[in-house]
């Protein structure tokens, strides 16, 4: 019998293979939720969605199908967002177990599922936003103060850095050249919460030079980040002292090299 | 083994030829068996080719267009219709001026002269002859026919190396194993040349190896391997395959004091054939020649880096991951047919151990290892841009295959082996035949069936250890490339109010769909960039990893993040359509 068995294991793991490969496949798009469960889903949201809620969705990789039934209640601002520290009721609509990183470490206060779509509402206490750098910028671009010499900038962008949406303040220093952009008169909280990252993934591949950003507040460095390449929307905090004070972002590529099309691109709140 | 003489095709489609579990086979001398074989092979091989050239054909027609088709469908009418004109007797074609208004100028990529010319060439005689003159097909279907055509060859060779060493069955599983591998499948309907590559490598590769025995082959050995150089650059490495086979086949001849016979004509015969007709084959070679073979050389040297994603990453400079070329195809090739070649390849290695490895004078076995370790051998550099993925290491996959169908047929034996332990009753003639239809059917079928789920995405297909196209993008794997996937959304678009398109990374093909009627001419390409999404009334985006920022630019543009169709494979976001909010 050991014969039989040891000669018949080959043909039987084949077979075994077969199958499990053949159904894997014919039913791969089965795991996947259609379009029934995402209006299911998206109605579920609807009905206690409230403007400012934020919504995010797992994997990355199906955003496109959560924007097509939900896209309405995610605009712009939201969805090239900082990052979610400032939104207190987060809807997490994911599927095959993925999970947001907007919502690691929280706990839900309702889920449902629908079809394979699970949503989850969480709720927090969201940062206190003081003032919104790229909100100022936009609003009244005329009142930042440029030092250095830029090839282009500093504008409000919306721009992609690290394959995701970020609204920022963009600026590409000359080559070989640092440059300053200067808030003047910001209120400030105990402390300025930002991001700064390369935006455009052509000029990332062609010029590889790493950037630094240097944030100072009332003429005191408070942060300092450096973002390279790969190394997407990189965060950065720093201690302010409460009250009013003009806060300056140094920006240069690492060890003064004269590299070109530096997309800086940062994002800045003073939070209480 | 050894002492009994080699005779192609002598060892098939006879019962009385005994054999071992673990594949080897006994050859015979006998001439008539023989004649009979070829005859029988000759009619599988056909049988194989129509199947194989009507499958591809047949599957093309729901194939978007890919970007660099565009190219070499152009390129190939001019490069076609130069050679009707000279060998029609038009003057001053063979000049210098003639031949670089056609094939060459002073950027690096006028006339498409980066790449050799042969495929676009028959891509423009086709269109030329199957739809201008005859008008069976249409014109993009004229374009691929060519290469269709190629991928069938590479179907036949297959099937003839395999049967030869191994046996008819052998050869059949393989052959079969190669037509039915989804992402090979579906370059084989493109007017592009990675399967024609892939299909010249094998067979010069082939030839060669028939050329040890006899050397008569040694010419077709060196006129393919002439028609690979010009067809693709990969061609360039196949000596690095070629030339330590051919030393431990010189060696170990030697060893055994055997004579080399005119064994060694091949070398010359490929050093010398193979450049001549790549001369002959691409007229931009007709003069400047050093020049113009370094021009082309250099601009594969030093190509860009395009983006594509591996593992959640994106990647667009070097070092990429060394194991680029192993991972992809794990993920890519059927399951069943890896598993067998896993099998086939622990086969191979214990008859290589034993000394009983069938043909062990010429050891095919070793060369197609050496082969698929060549095609493969750059990706494992770090070096080597990793864009396309298994398209530019396609000549390994055959290797792949053939040894998949020795470990099928191994598995058979060893079933029918067993059971006749079991019962002195399990002994019908026809029950080793039989046990091999099994067992092939559990490694072609299976495969079959993800070739035909897969088209016509077939960019976005991965296999059932990945998780099909779902798990591919869990893994962060490239979800396609070219842009042919917009053919999807034509139906979508065809039912929204007229207006200019933004359409992506399928703007070169668009003035096709709209000849071919798959759009009206009213939704014409809106214009690249941020120029093109301004003007534009609808907008695609293409998803690749990469092309994420068209997402942000079109919200920028459209004041919306909404979009109001998205094209998926099992699931997969493959293309977002947006409209203009009124």
């Amino acid at each position: 019998m050991k014969k039989l068995a040891l000669g018949l294991a080959p043909i039987v793991v084949l077979a075994a293979v077969a199958v499990w490969s053949t159904c894997r496949i014919t039913g791969a798009g089965a795991g996947v939720p259609g379009d029934a469960a995402w209006a299911r889903a998206s109605a579920a949201v609807r009905e206690t969605h409230r403007p400012g809620d934020l919504i995010v969705f797992a994997p990355r990789w199906i955003d496109p199908v959560g924007r097509l039934h939900l896209g309405d209640l995610l605009p712009i601002e939201m969805a090239a967002r900082m990052d979610a520290d400032r939104y207190g009721v987060i809807w997490e609509l994911g599927i095959r177990g993925a999970r947001a990183p907007e919502t690691r470490g929280l706990r839900p206060v309702w889920t449902g599922t629908f079809g394979g779509v699970e949503v989850r509402r969480f709720e927090r206490v969201p940062a206190e936003v003081v003032s919104d750098l790229v909100a100022i910028a936009e609003a009244a671009p005329g009142r930042l103060q440029l030092g250095g010499l830029a090839a282009r900038g500093p504008q409000v962008v919306l721009a992609e850095v690290g394959f995701e949406p970020h609204r920022c303040v963009q600026v590409v220093p000359s080559p070989g050249q640092e440059v300053t952009v200067t808030f003047p008169a910001v209120a400030l909280g105990g402390e300025l919460v930002g991001a700064v990252g390369l935006a455009d993934v052509f000029t990332r591949r062609d010029v590889r030079t790493p950037i630094e950003l240097i944030v100072q507040a009332g003429g005191k460095e408070v942060a300092r980040a450096t973002a390279g390449v790969d190394d997407g929307w990189v965060r950065w905090r720093g201690a302010t002292t409460p009250g009013t004070a003009d806060v300056t972002f140094v920006a240069r590529a690492v060890g003064g090299a004269k590299a070109r099309d530096r997309l800086v691109c940062f994002a800045a709140e003073a939070r209480r | 083994m050894s002492d009994v003489r080699f005779l192609p095709g002598a060892r098939e489609g006879h019962k009385s030829i005994p054999t071992t579990p673990a594949g080897g086979r006994v050859a015979t001398t006998d001439a008539r068996v023989w004649r009979k074989g070829w005859w029988i092979r000759s009619a599988v091989a056909l049988g194989l080719w129509l199947a194989a050239f009507v499958l591809v054909v047949s599957a093309q027609g729901d194939v978007g267009i890919a970007r660099d088709e565009t190219v070499y469908m152009g390129h190939g009418t001019k490069y076609a219709r130069w050679w009707l004109d000279t060998l029609g007797g038009k003057d001053g074609q063979v000049s210098e001026k003639g031949i670089t208004a056609s094939w060459g100028g002073k950027g690096a990529t006028d006339n498409n002269r980066e790449h050799p010319p042969l495929m676009k060439t028959a891509f423009g005689l086709s269109e030329i002859v199957l739809h201008d003159k005859l008008g069976v097909a249409s014109e993009v279907t004229a374009y691929r026919v060519p290469t269709a055509a190629m991928f069938a060859w590479l179907v036949v060779v297959v099937f003839f190396w395999a049967a030869q060493v191994w046996g008819t069955a052998t050869g059949v599983i393989a052959a079969l194993a190669t037509l039915f591998l989804p992402r090979a499948f579906f370059h084989a309907g493109l007017a592009t040349f990675d399967a024609p590559i892939a299909t010249l490598w094998v067979a010069t590769m082939y030839a060669y190896w028939r050329s040890l025995r006899s050397p008569g082959w040694a010419i077709g050995a060196g006129v393919l391997f002439g028609l690979s150089l010009a067809t693709k650059h990969n061609a360039l490495l196949m000596p690095f395959a070629l030339a330590p086979h051919f030393i431990y086949v010189v060696v170990r001849q030697l060893r055994a004091g055997q004579p080399l016979g005119r064994m060694w004509l091949v070398a010359p015969a490929m050093m010398l054939i193979g450049p001549l007709v790549l001369i002959a084959l691409w007229p931009w070679l007709w003069f400047d020649t050093v020049a113009h073979v370094r021009d082309w050389l250099k601009f594969h040297m030093n190509h860009v880096h395009y983006n594509f994603e591996y593992l959640g990453e994106n990647w667009n400079a070097p070092p990429f991951p060394w194991h680029v070329a192993l991972v992809t195809t794990l993920f890519t090739v059927p399951a069943a047919t890896l598993a067998a070649a896993a099998a086939g390849t622990g086969v191979w290695l214990r008859q290589a151990v034993k000394g009983e490895a069938p043909e062990r004078e010429t050891a095919p076995g070793l060369l197609l290892f050496l082969s698929a370790a060549v095609a493969m051998g750059p990706f494992f550099l770090g070096s080597t841009p990793i864009f396309g993925a298994e398209k530019h290491w396609a000549a390994a996959i055959p290797s792949l295959c053939i040894a998949a169908a020795v470990g099928a047929v191994w598995a058979a034996r060893c079933a029918v082996a067993a059971l006749h332990e079991l019962r002195e009753l399990w002994t019908h003639p026809h029950l080793e035949l039989g046990a091999i239809c099994v067992v092939g059917s559990l490694l072609v079928l299976p495969a079959a069936i993800e070739t035909i789920h897969a088209q016509p995405r077939g960019l976005t297909h991965y296999n059932a250890i990945a998780g099909g196209a779902p798990g591919g993008a869990d893994h962060g794997m490239n979800r396609q490339f070219w842009g042919e996937s917009a053919r999807g959304v034509l139906p979508f678009l065809r039912s929204r109010p007229p207006g200019p398109v933004y359409s992506h990374d399928a703007s070169p093909a668009w003035g096709i769909y709209i000849r071919d009627k798959l759009l009206p001419p009213t939704m014409r390409d809106a214009g690249r960039e941020e120029a093109g999404i301004a003007a534009s009334r609808i907008a695609l985006v293409i998803h690749e990893l990469h092309f994420n920022r068209h997402d942000y630019l079109i919200w920028s543009a459209y004041r919306t993040t909404r979009p109001v169709f998205v094209l998926r494979v099992d699931g997969v976001p493959i293309v977002s359509v947006y409209e203009r909010p009124r």
